[in-house]
């Protein structure tokens, strides 16, 4: 495995008293889509602020392919980003825009005119190089800013929550066009958002934080799957936790299950180091509830109430009040919803299967 | 207020408030042209008279030359001061900044009588009363808050991240300036320009304390009111609010926005 | 901060920092010590003496015009504030937007000309012979004295001010909670009342300051009581000139300024601080 292209060692953000990035130690190696994300106020930004020199680091070395960065400054590095405004120039017009970076580096004008011209084709902008950028619509303000840092061919690209402003089918389309293009390309995306479903669709690796700390690092479907903590189970996909105590650490003559015990009663879940009379929480993803007019056979099942339903077009998410009064959800496709009452207060019975939960480590996280 | 009528009765009564302010305006251009010294009604005959005799004089043009003068340099000075100032409170924080921010804007705060005299004491010190450069300095105090004002609303409108995808793409701090800052700025920068020279243009007061001989062409008025009702005032004055009036129309059309210069929600591709 | 980027920020943050010290603070702090230099012979000594403000301030001229000046720049605040109101109301509340805009287009514009040639124009208005007196006797009525007298002068401030106020009042008014005044329509508020109960406390802020900007620039002015007022009694500022020009009395001249500018910044203060009060339930 080759070295790194980046590498953050034991970075710390203080502003004054305020810790915006408590300890961070990430490396991203070449050619990898990688996603931060988290909420709002995570420090997803200040990162990638730090990685392109916009920000100094408060302890701890920032360094791209091998070499420290803390004394580089941002002109200095080659960090190309796009802005969540997309920050193009209103006093120059498209093509002015996207030779920029090389009119900073000195390039000939010929030679920056040929290599405008040659990104903006690439991205279907052949035609508009004299427009103003104010003529432009959102998708195509969108492609002149990648044309913009793209044009410097550099090893990496940031991008600062590009689609948040865009319409959501604008949002689908451009997922697709900076996928195809960081495949063509072969270079570094590092890309933060606030949106799942962004990041999922377009990173290979996944890195949520919460709290200035990353949480949990790994491809889309295993921090979907196996979350690592509370917050991850609470911030990414729809997740029922549950919180309990071991009762019995082997159920079964295989022993593959054990029991917790909890406010909604007795459940059967995975086996695990723990012993009795540990505290436990487990998270079920919501498609993997079971939602049946009757009784089912299934060793956990849940008397419930149903309190709304959502329609989020190719499911629909059901929202049941257990007997402790919390809440489940339940993502059922069209097929499941057509034996079901759905009036709401409707008695309806949920259930899954001990292997669907998941165990969170550390307990109740 | 309520009703036509009440619509009906804020429009004159708007009328009336704008006839007031414009009619010594007006009154001026239109008496500049009357033959009779003392202008009533029925006026006079139209005449030419007082343009030629005031502009036959060769001190009204040496006073237009030093007002010239003056309004040039101090256009330059204090739009450049006030750049300089719009800026540094645009991109830094620091300590204490409420009071550098007080410091700039408090001039027009003080009555320009005041400031004429203390200008008058202090550069009889050190030796500059009666010259045009205690004029020239004496306006671009006056004159550099309105400067810093213009460009620091231009600024407010610019994206925040301009400059820094400007340093992100490998500009220097000091090529954004040049690259990214400046060329944003050029309109209100020449709005600045145009604004600062017509305060200059037209201030009488500090300029009446400190320029001595080298008269501007408000402190000649000045001294021209103190003796009788002459006319003449009528020709100097009217070409005096021409100049002003057209400094103040370009300024205020520089900074009006033609579009929206930060992204508007996307139109459908 | 590193240092090449100290060097950066402190091109932008020296200029006004260096000019205003040199070219504003310094002969402002000097007008104050003057106050306490000697004059011997028509000369200027640098000493440390309560001898101007003595002489000053048991002048019987001197407390007159400080008052009179206090009162007119009151009053001037006052009524400019009153005459403005309407025009302010119609352009925030009655106009199109683009009307308003075209309007404060229009309303810059004299604030930025000539306020000597225009004080000059009303003089020959209002003059005995003048236009106005012309035009009144034709329909028999006698001519009024309006110059040289307290009218003039209110005249003269109101060209000077009225503008910035009208500007300020409609920006301040224009502001306030569309919300807020249709909320008081529905609970069934006269447009009267909603006026005076809402409007004007949700603008108090940019009407209390358009008041205190007509206060400043009348108190300090001079071109206004000297042309149109009658110049005696002498206002304050009058006796500035006075006392510099003809009697070269540079110290008390002085004194004169620090009063005024003692006056105006406690004005000023007591005014913002009551702007910025929070209304008692």
């Amino acid at each position: 495995m080759s070295e790194p292209l980046v590498v953050f060692d034991g970075v710390v953000k203080r502003y004054g008293s305020i810790t915006a990035v408590k300890r961070m130690d990430l490396t991203i190696d070449k050619g990898e889509f990688v996603a931060l994300m988290g909420p709002s106020g995570c420090g997803k930004t200040t990162t990638l602020r730090m990685l392109a020199g916009l920000e100094a680091t408060s302890e701890g070395e920032v360094r791209i392919a091998g070499r420290r960065m803390n004394d580089v400054a941002a002109h200095e590095r080659d960090t190309p980003m796009v802005w969540q405004s997309l920050a193009l120039f209103p006093f120059l017009n498209v093509r002015e825009n996207v030779e920029f970076g090389l009119r900073m580096r000195g390039v000939e004008a010929a030679e920056r005119r040929r290599r405008a011209v040659e990104w903006l084709e690439r991205l279907g902008m052949e035609g508009f190089e004299d427009r103003r950028v104010d003529q432009l619509s959102g998708g195509q303000r969108q492609r002149v800013a990648l044309a913009r840092s793209l044009v410097t061919e550099p090893e990496m690209l940031l991008l600062d929550e590009p689609l948040a402003a865009l319409d959501a089918h604008l949002v689908i389309r451009m997922q697709g066009v900076l996928t195809r293009l960081q495949r063509e390309l072969g270079i570094t995306f590092v890309y933060v958002t606030h949106s799942q479903s962004e990041a999922f669709a377009m990173a290979d690796r996944v890195v949520i934080m919460g709290d200035g700390e990353i949480a949990q690092i790994g491809p889309p479907r295993e921090v979907y799957r196996a979350p690592a903590n509370r917050f991850v189970a609470e911030f990414v996909g729809r997740n029922n936790i549950f919180e309990g105590e071991i009762t019995d650490p082997g159920t079964d003559p295989a022993g593959e299950f054990a029991t917790m015990a909890g406010p909604v009663g007795r459940l059967a879940i995975p086996a695990s180091a723990a012993a009795a009379g540990a505290a436990v929480s487990i998270a079920v993803a919501a498609d993997r509830v079971r939602v049946t007019q009757t009784e089912p056979e299934a060793v956990n099942r849940i008397a419930c109430r149903l309190i709304s339903e959502e329609f989020v077009g190719a499911s629909v998410i059901l929202y049941l009040e257990a007997p402790d009064g919390s809440e489940i959800k339940a993502q059922l496709g069209e097929a499941e919803l057509e034996t079901l009452d759905l009036t709401p207060g409707a008695s309806l019975w949920v259930s899954w299967q001990p292997g669907a939960a998941h165990l969170l480590p550390g307990g109740t996280g | 207020m309520s009703g036509r009528g009440g619509a009906i009765l804020s429009r004159v009564y708007l009328g009336a408030v704008f006839l007031f302010v414009f009619a010594p305006i007006m009154a001026s251009f239109v008496f500049s042209f009357n033959s009779d010294r003392f202008p009533s009604i029925p006026l006079g005959s139209f005449t030419l008279h007082w343009y030629q005799k005031a502009f036959s004089d060769p001190d009204v043009w040496d006073a237009f030359r030093t007002s010239l003068k003056v309004a040039g340099s101090v256009a330059l000075l204090s739009t450049a001061i006030g750049f300089c100032t719009a800026y540094t409170d645009f991109r830094f924080g620091f300590r204490f900044k409420p009071a550098y921010l007080a410091l700039a804007l408090l001039p027009p705060t003080i009555p320009l009588v005041i400031m004429g005299l203390a200008m008058l004491a202090w550069l009889s010190n050190v030796g500059l009363s009666g010259t045009v450069t205690a004029v020239i300095i004496s306006h671009t105090v006056l004159a550099t808050p309105f400067a810093m004002a213009v460009i620091r609303l231009r600024l407010s409108q610019m994206d925040p991240a301009l400059e820094a995808a400007a340093w992100n793409l490998g500009a220097s701090e000091w090529g954004a300036m040049r690259h990214v800052i400046l060329p944003f700025c050029g309109p209100a920068i020449i709005s600045a320009l145009c604004l600062t020279a017509a305060v200059s243009f037209d201030e009488f007061a500090v300029a009446w304390f400190v320029s001595g001989l080298n008269k501007t062409v408000p402190v000649m008025i000045l001294e021209i009111l103190q003796g009788n009702v002459d006319p003449q005032i009528n020709a100097i004055g009217t070409v005096v609010f021409l100049t002003s009036m057209t400094l103040v129309v370009l300024a205020q059309v520089m900074v009006m926005t033609r579009s929206r210069e930060n992204p508007a929600k996307e139109k459908t591709e | 901060m590193p240092r090449r980027r100290l060097i950066y920020a402190m091109t932008w943050r020296l200029p006004i920092i260096i000019w205003q010290a040199a070219f504003f603070l310094v002969p402002l702090g000097f007008m104050v010590v003057m106050t306490f230099w000697a004059v011997k012979n028509y000369r200027m000594e640098p000493d440390f003496v309560l001898q101007n403000w003595d002489k000053m301030f048991s002048k019987g001229y001197f407390w007159d015009a400080y008052w009179l000046t206090l009162g007119r720049a009151t009053l001037a605040a006052v009524i400019a504030s009153l005459v403005a109101f309407p025009a302010s109301y119609a352009l925030a509340f009655k106009v199109s937007p683009a009307a308003r805009r075209w309007a404060i287009f229009f309303l810059i514009i004299p604030f930025f000309t000539s306020y000597l040639v225009r004080a000059y124009a009303w003089q020959v208005i209002l003059a005995e012979q003048g236009v106005i007196n012309a035009g009144l006797s034709y329909l028999g009525l006698g001519p009024f004295t309006m110059l040289n007298s307290g009218i003039g002068a209110m005249v003269g401030y109101l060209t000077l001010t009225l503008p910035l106020v009208v500007i300020l009042q409609t920006f301040s008014l224009a502001s306030v909670d569309r919300n807020l005044i249709e909320a008081a329509w529905n609970l069934g508020c006269s447009r009267f009342r909603t006026i005076f109960r809402v409007i004007i406390p949700s603008a108090k802020v940019g009407l209390i300051l358009g008041a205190v900007f007509c206060f400043i620039l009348s108190f300090g002015d001079f071109v206004s009581p000297y042309y149109l007022g009658g110049s005696k009694p002498p206002t304050l500022s009058i006796l500035i000139i006075d006392t510099t020009k003809s009697g070269q009395q540079w110290p008390r001249a002085a004194v004169v300024a620090v009063t005024m500018i003692a006056t105006l910044m406690v004005v000023a203060f007591t005014a913002v601080s009551a702007a910025y009060r929070k209304p008692k339930q």
